[in-house]
C-alpha cells in the first residue's frame, strides 16, 4: 500500500467544487481544504502506476490550479528486510539475481 | 492491515502534508503524527530526477526508506515535489535490482558470446583489468573511454576524472550530458568566458515575463513551473507568459502567447528580435558600450557527422555527403547573404569554434535581412496558421522583449541545445538580453535549464568532458594543465593535451575499432545515443569489452560483457549541483542491497590494479600534435614521479587517491551523525572518502569563481545547499552584477569576468582581417549567428519531422522510472503524437500501432492522435524513455559542431501502418 498526501490549488470560490469532486475519484479523500483553496487530498494506492496516473488524474480535474506530491508514505513495502535492521553488505551467499531480460 | 491503522495511517499522511506546506494542524493531529514516525529517521537530501535540484526529506526505519516529503526549507520546491517525487523511495525496491556482478561467461570462462553469470567482485576486476590492459597495449590511453553521466555525483564524477585524466592519462571520459546541455555551455563560455547562469530560480518570482524556447517546462520541470504558474496568477494582466516549440504542449495552458515555429527556424526568430531592438532604438546603449563587445564566426561548419560514409548504411549516405557540402537554399541564401543554390563546401568543421570580433555596424548589417515578413514566412510551423496571426504574434514577442521596464526572463532546454546549431542559438538568446541589457538582473535574464540532476553540478563542474578539466579549466590549456598537475601532485606532462572523444565518438571510435575498452558510469548511453543500430551493433560484434556499472539492467547492460552492481542515491554519500549553481549534499541512509556498491568504490578498487609504471611510461597518442610534446606521444614521465617521491611500483589507488591530502580526513566523522558509509567500510579504509575527494575538487576552483563552500557546510541543518561561488559563507545570487557578486571590480555595475575567449583577432562578417587579438577582459560577447537549414528535412520518401524529448512520469531514458515494476504499466509503450490529419491520410487512427522509419532504422510505436502533445501537420514526436520503442534506432546523430551536442530534434521519417 502506498499513500500520498497531495496539495491542490483551487481559486478560492471553486474551492468546494474541487473537492467534491477530489472525493468522488476512488482511492482519493479530502482531508484538509482551507476556504483560501488549499486542498491536502490523501490518494491510496496498490501501485505507483496508480499513483502517478491518479496524480494525473488530479491534475485535470476543471479548477485545478496546481496539484503536486507532498508527502509519500511506503512503509508498508514488501522487500525483504533482515531481522536485524539492516541489510548486510557483502553477503558472499546471497541468491543470485540475474533479470532475465539480460540473457534473452 | 486494519482498517483502523489505514485510517489511521490516511490521517498522518494528511497532517504530515498539511505541516510540510505550511497548513496549519491541531496539537492532537500533530501529536499522532509523530507517535507514528517515533522510530522513524529524518534526514534532507536531494531528488534523483531532473536538474531542478528540489529538497526532499528521507525518511528511514530499519535501514529502510519508509516515506519520502518535499523539504519544506528547500528554497527550491518549498515542500513540494512533482510526480517523479513518487520514484525517490521506491526506486531503490525495484524487483530486478543488480546485486552483483555478472559476467558474460561460457565454460567457465569469459566469452563475448557466453551468457551473463555471477561472478565476485575480484574475478569482475581480474576480466576488467586483463581486457583493459589489452586494449591500453595495444591502442594506448585513446583505446579506452568511460562513458560517464550528468547523474554522477560530484565524488564519483571526480573520481573517475582523475583516474582517466590523471591515471591513465586518457581525455576519452564524456558524459551523457553531452547530450543534454553541451550546447549551453559553448554559449556560456564563448559569450561569458564562464560557464552555468547568471541568475537563479527567483528570477521566476521577480520577473514580469517568462519565455520559454524549446523547453516544455510544465511535463519536463513541473516544481518550477507550478512557481511560474504561480507568479502568472499573482499579477496575470502584468505577467505575461511566452510558449515558443514546435508543437503545441502543456507549456501553452497558461500561455498568454504560443508561437508554433518550423524545426530550426529559432535562429532567424532571434535575429528578428534583434533586428527590432536596433530598428526601434532599443538598444541599451550605455550597457551595451560599457560590457559588450560584438562577434561573429564562421557559417560553413558541418553538422557534426562523421566526415567519412564507410559505416553509412546506403540510405544514410545523402544526409551524411551535407556534412561536406551543401546547397544553400532559398532562406539560408538570403539569411547569409549568399545566392541561393550556391554550394558551400563546409571548410571549417574542424575549427567551428573560431570567432572574431566585429563592429556594432556589422551586426546591424547582418540582422537586416531577419524582417518580419522574412522570418514569419520562413517560421511559421503550423500550415494552418494564418500568415498574418503567426506575424503578430512574432511582434508581440518582440514587443515584449523590448518594452521598457518591462523584466524579461528566457528560459530553455533541449530544444534550443540538442539543435544542429545549438550553441548558436545559445548565443543568440544571450546577445538578445545584452542588447537590451535586461541580463544578470533580478528577474533579467536568459537561464538554461538542465535535465539532469547534477549535469551542472558534476559533469560540467568538476568536468567529466573530453576537453575539461575541474572548474572550467581545459586539456588544451597548457597554464591550465599545469595547474590542475600542480594540484593532483603529478609530474610536468602526465596530463594529455590532446581533447578526447566526445560521447558520441565513443561509439563511432567502438564502431572502427580505435577504442575497444569502455566503462559505462551512471548512465545508459546505448539507449541514449542516437543512430543506435550502429552501436549495439559494435559492442556485440567488434572486439571490444563494454563495463557496465548499473543498479537496473537497462540495454546498455544488456551489450556490456561486464555488468557492475552500483549503489543508488540515498545508498551513498554525495552531492549534486543543480542548474542555478546551487550544490546540495547528503548522507547515506540506507546500506545497498546484496554486493551493490558505490561508484566510488568501483573507481577505487579498480585503480588499485594499476601501477605507475603501467601508465606513465610513454604512450603512443596518434594525432598529438602541442607544444612541448612530441608528435603523437606523451612522454615517461617516471624519471620526474621518482623525484617527487613516488615509486614506479605505486599504484594509482595510492597516489591518486589514498594520498598524504585525503587520509587527512578522518572517518568516522561528527558530520555523519550516526549515520554510515559503505565506500568506507568495504574499501576498508579510515579516511572519509567523500568528503576527501570533495575536498580535494573543491580546491580547483576556489580563489578562481568557482568557490563552493566547506563540506561540512552543506551539511548543515540550516542550509539547503548554497549556490557557489560561496565567498565568506555567503553564496551568489546573481552572478556580474556588483551588487551581488564580490568577483565583479567596484565601480563597474556588472562586469562579465569569465576569462575563457577574452582575446580575439577583429574581422568582417566573412572572415578575420586583422589577426592580432584584442583584450576584451570583462565584457560579455553579443555573437551574430545567422539561420541555417536543417541538413536532413522531410522529403518524398521520408515525409515527416520527428522530434524526440520526455513526458512527465518517464524521466530519462527511463532505466529507473521504468524499472519500478508497476511503471511500466502507466505509458505502456512509447507513442507516436501526430496530427490526425496525417495519422488518417495513412490509414491510422488512435490507438494504431505504426511504423516510424528513417533512413537509419525502425520502430513500432502507438498511434496518438489527442492527448498532451498536439503536432501541427507535418510534425511527430515519440518520447524517448521506452526500450520497447526505442525511438533512438530513427533519430540522426548529427551534432551542434561546436558543442558536439546531438540534434534530437530533427529527422525525417516516413509513418505508416504496422
Amino acid at each position: 500500500m502506498n499513500l500520498s498526501g497531495i496539495l491542490v490549488l483551487a481559486p478560492p470560490e471553486r474551492c468546494a467544487e474541487v473537492a467534491d469532486s477530489l472525493n468522488q475519484i476512488p482511492g482519493v479523500e479530502v482531508h484538509i481544504c482551507e476556504p483560501q483553496g488549499r486542498i491536502i487530498a490523501v490518494q491510496e494506492a496498490t501501485t505507483i502506476d496508480d499513483e502517478v496516473a491518479g496524480l494525473r488524474r488530479i491534475k485535470d480535474l476543471p479548477h485545478v490550479i496546481s496539484a503536486e506530491l507532498v508527502y509519500h508514505y511506503l512503509g508498508d513495502d514488501d522487500s525483504p528486510v533482515q531481522s536485524s535492521g539492516v541489510r548486510k553488505i557483502s553477503a558472499e551467499n546471497e541468491s543470485p539475481n540475474i533479470p532475465a531480460y539480460l540473457n534473452n | 492491515m486494519t482498517l483502523n491503522r489505514r485510517e489511521f495511517l490516511k490521517a498522518h499522511v494528511a497532517t504530515a502534508a498539511a505541516a510540510t506546506v505550511g497548513i496549519p494542524v491541531t496539537h492532537s493531529a500533530l501529536a499522532a503524527t509523530q507517535a507514528v514516525e517515533a522510530d522513524w529517521q529524518w534526514d534532507k537530501s536531494v531528488c534523483r530526477f531532473c536538474g531542478t535540484g528540489c529538497g526532499i526529506m528521507v525518511g528511514t526505519k530499519d535501514g529502510k526508506i519508509v516515506a519520502t516529503k518535499g523539504d519544506p526549507d528547500a528554497p527550491v520546491n518549498r515542500g513540494l515535489n512533482c510526480v517523479k517525487g513518487y520514484f525517490n523511495g521506491k526506486i531503490l525496491y525495484g524487483k530486478d535490482r543488480l546485486t552483483q556482478p555478472l559476467l558474460r561467461m561460457k565454460d567457465g570462462k569469459f566469452d563475448k558470446q557466453g551468457k551473463f553469470t555471477p561472478v565476485s567482485w575480484e574475478q569482475a576486476f581480474d576480466e576488467m583489468e586483463k581486457q583493459f590492459r589489452n586494449a591500453y597495449q595495444e591502442l594506448g590511453p585513446t583505446g579506452v573511454a568511460i562513458f560517464g553521466s550528468g547523474q554522477y555525483l560530484i565524488q564519483e564524477g571526480y573520481a573517475a576524472a582523475k583516474l582517466m585524466k590523471a591515471g591513465f592519462r586518457s581525455n576519452n571520459i564524456d558524459p551523457n550530458a553531452r547530450h543534454c546541455m553541451a550546447s549551453a555551455v559553448v554559449g556560456f563560455i564563448q559569450t561569458f568566458g564562464i560557464d552555468e547562469p547568471a541568475g537563479n530560480y527567483d528570477d521566476i518570482e521577480l520577473t514580469d515575463t517568462i519565455v520559454t524556447w524549446g523547453a516544455n517546462m510544465a511535463e519536463c520541470h513541473p516544481i518550477l513551473w507550478a512557481r511560474a504558474t504561480d507568479r502568472k496568477l499573482s499579477d496575470p494582466d502584468r505577467v505575461k507568459v511566452v510558449n515558443l516549440t514546435t508543437f503545441k504542449n502543456q507549456s501553452s495552458d497558461i500561455a498568454d502567447l504560443e508561437i508554433l515555429f518550423k524545426p530550426g527556424t529559432d535562429l532567424a526568430i532571434l535575429n528578428y528580435i534583434a533586428r527590432e531592438i536596433i530598428q526601434r532604438d532599443a538598444v541599451s546603449q550605455e550597457f551595451v558600450d560599457k560590457h559588450c563587445v560584438f562577434a561573429t564566426g564562421p557559417y560553413d561548419i558541418g553538422y557534426g557527422m562523421r566526415g567519412i560514409d564507410d559505416y553509412a548504411y546506403d540510405q544514410e549516405k545523402d544526409t551524411q555527403a551535407k556534412e561536406l557540402k551543401v546547397k544553400l537554399d532559398k532562406y539560408e541564401a538570403i539569411a547569409q547573404r549568399r545566392k541561393e543554390g550556391d554550394v558551400i563546401e563546409q571548410h571549417n568543421r574542424k575549427k567551428p569554434v573560431k570567432h572574431w570580433l566585429i563592429g556594432s555596424e556589422d551586426f546591424k548589417t547582418a540582422v537586416e535581412p531577419y524582417t518580419l515578413d522574412f522570418v514569419a514566412e520562413l517560421a511559421k510551423g503550423d500550415p494552418d496558421e494564418p500568415l498574418d496571426q503567426f506575424k503578430t504574434k512574432l511582434a508581440a514577442l518582440a514587443d515584449l522583449y523590448i518594452q521598457k521596464d518591462r523584466k524579461v526572463a528566457s528560459f530553455w532546454t533541449m530544444g534550443f541545445n540538442q539543435h544542429y546549431r545549438g550553441s548558436w542559438v545559445n548565443e543568440q538568446v544571450y546577445a538578445v538580453h545584452l542588447l537590451l541589457g535586461k541580463q544578470a538582473q533580478p528577474g533579467n535574464g536568459a537561464f538554461s535549464l538542465t535535465g539532469q540532476p547534477s549535469a551542472c553540478g558534476t559533469a560540467r563542474e568538476v568536468g567529466t568532458f573530453a576537453h575539461r578539466l575541474p572548474a572550467d579549466m581545459v586539456v588544451m590549456n597548457p597554464k591550465h594543465r599545469a595547474r590542475s598537475e600542480t594540484l593532483w601532485k603529478l609530474p610536468e606532462k602526465t596530463l594529455n593535451p590532446k581533447v578526447g572523444s566526445h560521447i558520441t565518438k565513443i561509439m563511432r571510435d567502438l564502431e572502427d575499432g580505435s577504442v575497444k575498452f569502455a566503462w559505462v558510469q551512471v548512465n545508459n548511453p546505448f539507449q541514449a545515443t542516437a543512430n543506435a543500430n550502429h552501436w549495439i551493433k559494435a559492442a556485440r560484434e567488434m572486439d571490444n569489452f563494454i563495463v557496465c556499472s548499473d543498479p537496473y539492467p537497462g540495454i546498455s547492460a544488456k551489450v556490456a560483457d561486464l555488468i557492475l552492481p552500483s549503489a543508488m542515491i540515498f545508498e551513498k554519500w554525495g552531492g549534486y549541483g543543480n542548474a542555478e549553481r546551487r550544490t546540495q549534499m547528503w548522507r547515506e541512509q540506507v546500506p545497498p542491497p546484496g554486493k551493490a556498491r558505490s561508484d566510488v568504490w568501483q573507481v577505487l578498487e579498480f585503480s588499485k590494479r594499476f601501477k605507475l609504471k603501467d601508465v606513465w611510461n610513454e604512450q603512443s597518442v596518434p594525432g598529438l600534435i602541442s607544444d612541448g610534446f612530441d608528435e603523437g606521444k606523451l612522454p615517461d614521465v617516471l624519471t620526474a614521479a621518482k623525484e617527487m617521491g613516488y615509486s614506479p611500483d605505486d599504484t594509482l589507488y595510492e597516489v591518486l587517491f589514498e594520498n598524504e591530502h585525503n587520509k587527512q580526513f578522518p572517518w568516522p566523522d561528527p558530520v555523519a551523525k550516526g549515520h554510515d558509509n559503505h565506500t568506507v567500510s568495504t574499501l576498508g579504509v579510515d579516511w572519509f572518502v567523500e568528503k576527501a575527494l570533495f575536498e580535494e575538487y573543491a580546491e580547483f576552483g576556489r580563489g578562481h569563481q568557482h568557490d563552493l563552500a566547506f563540506f561540512d557546510d552543506y551539511y548543515r541543518d540550516d542550509v539547503r545547499g548554497l549556490k557557489w561561488p560561496v565567498i565568506d559563507g555567503k553564496e551568489t545570487e546573481w552572478r556580474f552584477n556588483e551588487e551581488y557578486d564580490p568577483y565583479v571590480t567596484k565601480g563597474t555595475g556588472f562586469e562579465f569576468y569569465g576569462p575563457a575567449l577574452k582575446a580575439l583577432p577583429t574581422g568582417d562578417l566573412d572572415d578575420v582581417t586583422n589577426p592580432e587579438k584584442v583584450s576584451l577582459a570583462g565584457k560579455a560577447k553579443i555573437f551574430f549567428r545567422p539561420y541555417a537549414a536543417p541538413p536532413e528535412q522531410p522529403d518524398d520518401d521520408y515525409d515527416l519531422w520527428l522530434a524526440t524529448g520526455r513526458v512527465l512520469e518517464h524521466w530519462h531514458t527511463g532505466t529507473m522510472t521504468r524499472r519500478v515494476p508497476e511503471l511500466h504499466r502507466a505509458v505502456p509503450a512509447a507513442q507516436i503524437f501526430i496530427h490526425p490529419a496525417d495519422a488518417k491520410a495513412r490509414g491510422l487512427k488512435r490507438n494504431d500501432l505504426a511504423w516510424i522509419e528513417s533512413r537509419r532504422g525502425k520502430v513500432k510505436a502507438i498511434v496518438e492522435t489527442e492527448g498532451r502533445n498536439r503536432t501541427p501537420k507535418g510534425y511527430t514526436f515519440v518520447p524517448f524513455f521506452d526500450e520497447g520503442v526505442f525511438i533512438n534506432k530513427v533519430t540522426l546523430d548529427m551534432t551542434c559542431p561546436l558543442s558536439k551536442e546531438t540534434d534530437f530534434k530533427k529527422c525525417a521519417v516516413k509513418v505508416y501502418k504496422a
